[in-house]
């Protein structure tokens, strides 16, 4: 809100210095953002809390500042129009929803000559950032912003049936509101018609027909008040936020509905608008009980931290203008909460008014006391920390990615889930959830890579989002992307580091595994459209398919300058964390010699080297501790189709040194079963 | 008795002209080997007379000692000087770049989250995990919003359908927690949230939080004040202190916006306040026995006033120049 300082100074002696008067609106919790040199001297720039509505005028302000600087406020006091008087003869109000509208006053000013408004209230107006338009407007705006009451002023001579009528839209009613748009009101929303058509969106817009125009001679003036939640939910569906219903939303206080009338009145007398018609048209239907509260000066230290007084209590509180009906109680205050704080409900919302009133800086600070606790990281974050920092340490850069995404080919679910999108996007751009973290990897390695710089080696651990009818699955996936080495190439050019292949974004799955004490997943043809068909596997442990690991398919692979293929892999981090388990227990260190011992079984090329796997782990001597790939051999001088694995073995007994024969006859077992399960032979 | 003083005199200039090991192993053989000079005198020992023999035995054999001394001494001089000489050889330069060997860092906002951790658990919090894809329920209702209020304008919400949202602060892991947990407790959350916000430098649709709060017996505005200050000493360093400013949260009441005082100005840095006891009875929890405090901010920002980062956007675009400068 923009408040000229001049026009604040009708009401309070506040100091002149913007500066100091900012300073304690901000402390009193009313942030001023900036303030503004004008000719007519300084503006500031109040942003007001949806809390306090009261603070959206001069005179809610001025309230403030006497509480916060102790000063004395110069508020007319207004006894005006009590009864209809004249009025009632001009027209009627009739209130058919009295829940949406407790309240709603009308006063009608005859003799009415339309005009500008003088200088100084036009100065004002810009100050405060409204446009001047015309006296009887000006006036209205003008009393809106004094005292926080929207106004609005009807050509009376265009009421039909000079009544007012105060009631829901009926279905498929239209009207034409001041900017000139024909608007579909929406059902059950509140308007303001007249004997037959709706002639105002109540608390929002006046419509086009009655607006007050040069031609008008009466004017019908509504001040009212309006249930806040149904102007915002109107303002909201017609899309239209005004001054009003900004107001209005935040709640105006309904004993003040009368006399800003009136106050508007005493305007249109002065700057020459028209002559009031002596009375008002008042229909209160809803007036409010006085909502009392007690409040326990000692309650209040409790929460605040420090020691309040009784006399500070009441003290703070009839400054801001509630009405002390028991002062001095031994136990608790009772005090009757002003109107126009509807925020103020229960004894802590006082305890609220009465610390930031006598100023936060009193508040000590201390360590809190009382049972000590064990705090930690969650176990989900303690897990994924080994699992970041376990790629870190095998030279992938962790990025953070986002999980809003366009549709993308990248973007599929593995386990066939729905994408989840969003009904508001901001754009295409941001239309719905990530089901994977490759969009993100795969954007962040084009990313650095048009820009030259590498390694282009990333991963990621974020949650990704699957829908599955009504279900919505929301999962924890570690992810990462390769394109040419881990390593920098350095300046040993001659021997670079080997580029990433698929055989590194396997290794870093089993290094994975490995790290959390997981058994070996298994490695299954994969079927995933964005995968090299022959050079990708799904990951399967022993709760079912966990992953996936493989090079991107051409089709789908960013163009980059590079010649690199890119590999990726994609883990349910939070099935990993369930399968994993932190005990270990130790096995004791043989003292007994290690011997070790090699085969090199050769095999038909279409035999995979995880038949070779299966075979020796269903055939497992009990002295083998453990063997090793240490080669895989194709091409002359071994026969075409024919692959030869070097395997090494160690064996080793727990008890015992081991003889030559225990050696050759478990040999010999591992031996006949690779003969007879992948017809291996073996060079003599 | 002269053939052992000139053999000793010979051999010691032999050894003294030895260049290398291999010529040092040369001269050994020829004097002190099985068939070497110093056995060929000792085999002469029978031409001698009875009586001379023991002096003479004791003379070869006292040559030999010397002999073997000088060779050994020898030995380990030229041995210095060979290694000397392959290490002078070997000479490489020093000033050449080391291999690059793979390193991969953490993201900052990771680094940023593991240093609010640590200091908060330290500080007895524990940690918990929430959904990013909310429900209306927790991430409004819980938390004390009215239908329809104009709080709901600063928190602009992506919506999946009429319960399902993209959560708009970390906050609204309290009444998932408060569902199940008795006080006393202390709990604390990092984590996404999501705003239907335009970009730029200092806004994004996409950003992270830490929520902290704990309800205990006595809790005040002095204890959110002294945890405040003890956290962000810790986070930023140095003696900071604490200013509370009115602010309004619907969770919290008395309701506050918090700066700290740290190098010479003052930063807001969150809301904060004491939580709203409708909340706390909602879960079935005594207001008028236990009361505690909540507090919040972002984790980009904590990152952004620690390194004197510019551009919140920098978080998420991966850029390695970003990247690798932490």
């Amino acid at each position: 809100m923009l408040l000229p300082l001049e026009w604040l100074r009708e009401f309070i002696d506040v100091p002149m210095e913007p500066e100091d008067v900012a300073y304690r609106l901000t402390m009193a919790g009313l942030e001023v953002e900036g303030t503004e040199d004008t000719i007519g001297g300084a503006v500031l720039n109040i942003k007001v809390t949806p809390n306090r509505g009261d603070c959206l005028s001069v005179i809610g302000i001025a309230r403030e500042l006497a509480a916060a600087y102790k000063l004395p406020l110069r508020i007319p006091e207004r006894i005006g129009a009590l009864d209809p008087g004249d009025a009632a003869q001009y027209a009627s109000v009739t209130i058919e929803a009295p829940d949406l509208c407790p309240r709603y006053a009308a006063r009608i000013i005859r003799n009415v000559r339309i005009g500008p408004s003088p200088q100084w209230m036009q100065r004002r107006l810009e100050a405060a950032g409204m446009r001047p338009i015309n006296n009887v407007v000006d006036v209205t705006n003008y009393v809106m912003l004094e005292t926080g009451q929207p106004l609005h002023a009807f050509d009376y001579d265009r009421l039909g049936g000079h009544c007012i009528v105060v009631r829901r839209a009926a279905p498929g009613e239209r009207m034409r509101t001041l900017d000139g748009v024909d608007r579909a009101l929406p059902e059950g929303s509140l308007v303001i018609a007249d004997q037959r058509v709706p002639v105002a969106v109540a608390g929002v817009m006046g419509g086009a027909e009655s607006e007050v125009n040069v031609r008008t001679r009466t004017v019908l003036l509504e001040s009212a008040h309006f249930n806040p939640a149904s102007i915002r939910r109107t303002a909201r569906l017609l899309n239209l936020r005004t001054e009003a219903s900004y107001r209005f939303e935040r709640v105006v206080d309904p004993e003040g509905v009368a006399a800003a009338a009136d106050r508007a009145c005493e305007l249109i007398a002065q700057v020459g608008a028209g002559e009031p018609v002596e009375g008002i048209l008042d229909v209160y239907p809803g007036r409010k009980p006085s909502r009392f509260v007690e409040v326990r000066p000692d309650r209040a230290s409790l929460l605040l931290g420090f020691p309040v007084r009784t006399d500070e209590v009441t003290d703070v509180l009839a400054r801001l203008g509630f009405t002390v009906e028991s002062p001095g109680g031994k136990d608790a205050v009772k005090v009757e909460v002003p109107s126009w704080r509807p925020d103020i409900v229960r004894e802590v919302d006082v305890v609220e008014e009465v610390g930031r009133v006598l100023g936060y800086d009193r508040i000590p600070e201390r360590l809190p006391r009382g049972a000590t606790l064990q705090g930690g990281p969650s176990d989900l974050e303690r897990f994924l920390h080994k699992v970041r920092t376990l790629l870190a340490g095998l030279g992938l850069q962790e990025i953070v990615s986002h999980s809003l995404l366009p549709e993308d080919a990248l973007d599929v679910s593995w386990d066939a889930g729905d994408r989840v999108a969003i009904r508001n996007a901001l754009s295409a751009e941001l239309s719905g959830l990530r089901r994977s973290l490759l969009p993100g990897l795969v954007d962040a390695l084009v990313r650095n890579a048009r820009r030259g710089q590498g390694p282009l080696a990333f991963f990621e651990t974020g949650r990704v989002f699957s829908r599955h009818g009504d279900e919505f699955r929301e999962r924890v996936h570690v992810g990462g992307i390769l394109c040419g080495p881990i390593s920098p190439a350095g300046w040993q050019r001659s021997a670079p580091p080997a580029p990433g292949d698929f055989s590194t974004a396997k290794g870093l799955v089993e290094q994975l595994f490995n790290v959390l004490r997981l058994p070996p997943p298994k490695f299954v043809q994969a079927c995933d459209a964005r995968l090299h068909p022959g050079r990708s596997a799904r990951i399967v442990a022993q709760s079912g398919t966990v992953g996936w690991v493989g090079e991107l398919h051409p089709e789908v692979s960013p163009r980059l300058r590079s010649k690199e293929r890119i590999v990726a892999f994609e883990v349910d981090a939070e099935a990993l964390k369930e399968l994993a388990d932190e005990r270990v227990e130790f096995r004791p260190l043989s003292p007994f010699p290690a011997v070790e011992r090699d085969l090199a079984p050769r095999v038909r090329a279409d035999v995979p080297f995880g038949a070779v796997e299966e075979a020796i782990r269903h055939n497992s001597p009990a002295i083998l501790e453990r063997y090793e790939l240490i080669d895989v051999f194709a091409g002359p001088p071994l026969p075409e189709g024919v692959r030869s694995f070097t395997l090494s073995f160690t064996f080793r007994a727990p008890d015992r040194t081991l003889t030559d024969e225990d050696v050759a006859a478990a040999l010999e077992q591992i031996r006949s079963a690779l003969e007879q399960t992948c017809g291996a032979v073996f060079p003599t | 008795m002269v053939e052992v003083d000139e053999l000793e005199e010979r051999a010691k200039a032999d050894v003294d002209m030895a260049a290398s090991t291999a010529e040092l192993a040369a001269v050994e053989t020829r004097y002190l080997g099985s068939k070497g000079q110093l056995q060929a005198l000792l085999r002469s020992i029978g031409t001698l007379p009875r009586d001379e023999r023991p002096a003479f035995g004791a003379r070869v054999n006292q040559a030999k000692e010397r002999i073997t001394q000088l060779i050994a001494e020898r030995r380990q001089q030229l041995e210095r000087a060979e290694v000397q000489r392959r290490l002078e050889s070997e000479r490489i330069d020093i000033t050449l770049p080391g291999r690059p060997l793979p390193l991969g860092r953490l993201h900052p906002l990771t680094q940023t989250v593991r240093q609010v951790v640590d200091v908060l658990s330290g500080l007895g919090f524990q940690f918990v995990e929430g959904p990013e894809l909310e429900d209306y329920a927790h991430n409004f209702q819980a938390l004390n919003y009215p239908e329809d209020h104009p709080a709901f304008d600063e928190m602009m919400t992506f919506y999946v359908d009429d319960q399902r949202l993209l959560r708009t602060q970390t906050t609204a892991l309290q009444g998932r927690v408060m569902q199940y947990q008795r006080p006393p407790f202390r709990i604390a959350t990092t984590g996404r949230c999501f705003r239907y916000e335009a970009v730029d430098a200092t806004h994004h649709h996409t950003f992270h939080q830490v929520d902290v709060f704990m309800v205990d017996e006595g809790i005040s505005m002095a204890d959110l004040k002294g945890t405040l200050r003890q956290f962000a000493g810790a986070m930023f360093g140095g003696d900071v202190r604490v200013r509370f400013r009115p602010d309004f949260f619907p969770f919290v009441e008395p309701g506050v916006d918090y700066a700290i005082f740290w190098k010479d100005r003052w930063l807001e840095l969150g809301g904060a306040g004491m939580i709203h006891p409708n909340i706390l009875e909602a879960y079935g929890i005594d207001s008028e026995r236990w009361t505690g405090f909540a507090f919040g901010l972002g984790i980009e920002r904590i990152h952004m006033i620690q390194h004197g980062v510019n551009d919140l956007r920098l978080y998420l675009e991966n850029d390695l120049r970003f990247l690798s400068q932490f």
